[in-house]
């Protein structure tokens, strides 16, 4: 936990933000128009001391695509927007030619998509600044009050340590905010900060 | 001795009879496998199809979208998801049970999957659902609870709106008119001596004049905004927007003209010898507390008191004993 200077969080906010990137483009060429997300800020806290305020989380549902990747830190990748939310973008990037579009199954599975472009975003990143190669599940879409949402996080014993990561997400003329959630053991977190360090040093 | 579980099958056979489209490719682009339910939809046998480049073994284009999600998963090993909704058709497929030739694309999900080959090349492992079936399913579903959230409305009998349809549609009738201070006229209608008819002409003869008004109370209205419900047994409700007071005062009349002149014969009613109705409205632009429903209820009270086959308002605003003096009336 102490591990993590102000340089490794500029590190990792770097990192986030190239993943971001290139989430937008792949985003933009589905959409056909701009999209653009960035990460403003990325902190570490302690599972247990997670709580609403810190994930924004207000009252209502959230819908939460998460994978499960390993490599030389494993984590659970949440990404989460309040239910409403992620049915507007996925409704704006569906567009009018859909006639499915009000159809739930579809919304679902679109929203995983959302998801996996994101994780993979940030993934992919992560795997050519760290010079490292990951591996991933197929993400998984559900919807979840915020006490489940913290419950699951608090309650995962095995991993202590929570990354959170700011999202900004901007497609046409609306603007969302949402989470991104890194689940992690206490050995994952001092791999990750080996590989940060390992890249500083290869910077400095 | 027995074969392992794992050799018990020629997995060719498994990969063939499975209804999911598979194809494999490395990381030239190069199809390494291609199952039956791909050359099927496809078109394309896999004879034609092995070793051969995926962008070109199709004589129609690929989504570039498809062919960025390969290079993605063979370049970072992480999973990809092509949703339906997203993308519809990215591949050439076409379902071959459909008969006629200006086909489109079969709708897909697809799934790309890192796998690595016996020799340890990295190659990408394509999945192709074909959601057309859950198309067509959430669409059934979805036909179905528009059906029964008619049922749910309507009055069976009558076919009219149903008193769940009413109670949902005042709520929200009164709440708007009392936010954006506009005027609202709730008329309650009642058929003049109903139990004396149902006595002397049957209860079947009964059900037809409660048919019969409503479909002519239903007929009076023609703009979207109004509508008519069955209340209780011989009760009827209308409820209407927007009527200046004169206007509602004349629509009431309308109303029980419209019944009257049907001219059914009723010998057992005191009112005339002929079917009549009693209508009580209420109309204005409601205050806060105000429950214009309530008002019309008064107000029908009043018509029948007064000898029923007319027409008594009572304005949102006003109680019932203050009234007498104001009441519109309409005698015959």
């Amino acid at each position: 936990m102490n591990n993590l200077s102000t340089l490794h969080i500029d590190a990792l906010t770097e990192v986030f933000n190239v993943g971001a990137g290139r989430a937008a483009l792949s985003l933009s060429e589905i959409v056909g128009d701009e999209v653009r997300i960035s990460v403003p800020s990325v902190q570490i806290i302690k599972s247990d001391e997670i709580n609403s305020v810190v994930l924004s989380l207000n009252s209502g549902r959230f819908g939460a695509v998460s994978q499960h990747f390993s490599g030389p830190f494993n984590a659970e990748a949440m990404l989460l927007f309040t239910e409403e939310q992620a049915l507007k973008i996925v409704r704006d990037m569906m567009g009018s030619q859909m006639s499915i579009e009000e159809l739930a199954e579809f919304e679902n599975e679109a929203m995983c998509e959302l998801g996996n472009i994101i994780l993979n975003a940030c993934l992919s990143a992560m795997a050519d600044i760290l010079n490292i190669s990951l591996e991933s599940s197929l993400p998984n879409y559900t919807v979840a009050s915020a006490d489940e949402i913290l419950q699951r996080i608090r309650e995962d014993s095995n991993q202590p340590y929570v990354l959170v990561l700011h999202i900004d997400l901007a497609i046409e003329k609306r603007h969302t905010a949402g989470n991104l959630v890194f689940l992690l053991s206490s050995a994952s977190l001092i791999n990750l900060v080996t590989h940060i360090n390992r890249f500083l040093g290869t910077i400095s | 001795m027995s074969i392992p579980e794992v050799n018990r099958f020629d997995m060719q056979d498994v990969l063939n009879a499975i209804k999911l489209g598979l194809i494999i490719v490395d990381t030239d682009g190069k199809i390494l496998l291609w199952n039956d339910w791909i050359a099927k939809h496809s078109g394309i046998e896999e004879a034609d199809a092995f070793n051969q480049q995926l962008e070109n073994v199709f004589s129609e284009p690929i989504s570039p979208t498809f062919l960025t999600a390969i290079k993605n998963t063979l370049t970072y090993g992480l999973p990809v998801i092509l949703s339906t909704a997203l993308h519809r058709a990215p591949l050439p497929l076409y379902d071959t049970s459909e008969t006629n030739q200006a086909q489109t694309r079969m709708h897909q999900s697809i799934t790309m999957m890192p796998i690595r080959s016996q020799l340890n090349e990295p190659c990408c492992l394509i999945q192709v659902t074909d959601s057309s079936t859950s198309i067509k399913r959430e669409k059934m579903l979805r036909f179905h609870s528009d059906i029964l959230k008619k049922q749910a409305t309507t009055d069976s009998l009558t076919g009219i709106c149903n008193r769940r349809f009413f109670d949902e549609h005042y709520k929200m009738a009164l709440a708007d008119a009392k936010r954006q201070k506009h005027l609202l006229s709730i008329f309650m209608v009642d058929i003049d001596f109903f139990k004396q008819y149902n006595d002397h002409y049957g209860h079947l003869k009964g059900d037809e004049i409660i048919k019969l008004v409503a479909n002519t109370l239903k007929s009076q209205l023609s703009r979207g905004t109004d509508i008519v419900a069955r209340y209780g047994g011989e009760e009827f409700v209308v409820v209407m927007p927007y009527l200046p007071q004169k206007i509602a005062e004349q629509f009431a009349e309308k109303l029980r003209n419209a019944i009257f002149n049907l001219a059914i014969p009723h010998i057992k009613s005191d009112a005339s010898h002929q079917l009549s109705i009693s209508v009580g409205f209420c109309t204005g632009i409601p205050d806060i507390d105000d429950d214009m429903l309530k008002k019309a209820d008064e107000a029908l009270y009043l018509a029948k008191q007064q000898g029923r086959n007319q027409c008594v308002s009572i304005p949102p605003y006003e109680t019932l004993p203050e009234l007498s003096i104001d009441v519109f009336m309409n005698k015959l």
